[in-house]
């Protein structure tokens, strides 16, 4: 009944370079967020960061980032992630963009629409394949991919951490 | 029943007339808010002029409230650079936004400073009286 609720932004972190991208890692992409929300909102907006931010899951291998915000102010925090031109990380600066794909209240909640997200990419990258070998490997991928077993192993580890009933 | 209302009504609203006095309740009529502030200075004798009246308003909002809060339309309608007293306008939406700022400044280039908000009104004819400056003499 009395609940502290948050909401979940989904973002995918687009780069030039996608070798740039396997050197992320989420202390960085807190930083950034946090020093674009500080140029964008002030003081306020820093504050409003500082209470319950933090990057749930980083996927380095496909950009896939989950943001905590929390749920009376992510829309002003949100606004700020535009602004983000660049992430620095270990001494170098990687030019990039937020893109936000979904807004959920659980995690649970973005992981089934990352899946449903996943297949769909999947599906649009299977008349690009050069080769039967790389078309036989999508269409394992596609198939073995569901929430219990099976699917994202990493991805599944990752968000069993914290159990939050759907909203 | 309603018949009996609406006479009601109209013998109510010709009562009104009849003694003159009418009530009019404007719910955000005015699009701006009026300030009157004046900046008071750890050393006297600094000049402020108008153009650095506005940057420095300019740069409390962007401490406070970021490039957002420095977009925010604030004009400096008056100055006067003896007393370092402005008239500023703002719109509605913004006037908390600017007198929080406004409010939580504390240092004019390494000498501290003060705002004093003397007056607010969503009506600039408003600002021209002021009861605590009256002389009853």
């Amino acid at each position: 009944m009395v609940r502290v609720k948050s909401r979940y932004l989904l973002c995918e972190i687009n780069v030039s370079d996608r070798r740039d991208l396997l050197k992320l890692d989420d202390r960085a992409v807190s930083g950034t967020v946090k020093a674009a929300v500080a140029r964008t909102h002030g003081d306020y907006g820093a504050a409003l960061c500082s209470i319950r931010f933090c990057v749930k899951y980083l996927n380095a291998h496909t950009g896939i980032v989950f943001l905590r915000f929390p749920k009376g102010c992510y829309k002003l925090l949100w606004s700020a992630l535009p602004f983000i031109t660049s992430i620095e990380c270990c001494g170098r600066i990687i030019p990039c963009f937020f893109n936000c794909l979904h807004v959920g209240g659980t995690i649970r909640t973005c992981q089934k629409f990352l899946i449903r997200y996943n297949t769909r990419q999947l599906h649009r990258m299977l008349p690009k394949c050069k080769n039967e070998e790389e078309k036989r490997q999508i269409q394992k991928a596609i198939l073995s991919c569901s929430l219990t077993g099976g699917g994202d192993e990493a991805l599944e580890d990752e968000l069993e951490s914290e159990e939050e009933d759907g909203e | 029943m309603r018949v009996s209302s609406l006479q009601k009504m109209r013998a109510g609203a010709e009562e009104a007339e009849s003694s003159g006095y009418q009530r009019v309740v404007l719910k955000n009529a005015s699009p701006h808010h009026y300030l009157r502030v004046r900046l008071v200075l750890e050393d006297e004798s600094t000049r402020v002029s108008a153009v650095d009246l506005k940057t420095f308003i300019t740069s409390c909002l962007r401490s406070l409230f970021g490039e957002v809060g420095a977009a925010l339309n604030v004009d400096v309608l008056k100055y006067d650079e003896e007393t370092l007293t402005a008239l500023l306008r703002v719109p509605s939406r913004g006037l908390v936004k600017l007198w929080s700022s406004l409010t939580l400044q504390g240092f004019y280039q390494n000498q501290a400073c003060a705002f004093r908000v003397l007056q607010v009104s969503p009506f600039l004819l408003a600002l021209t009286g002021n009861s605590r400056d009256l002389q009853l003499d």
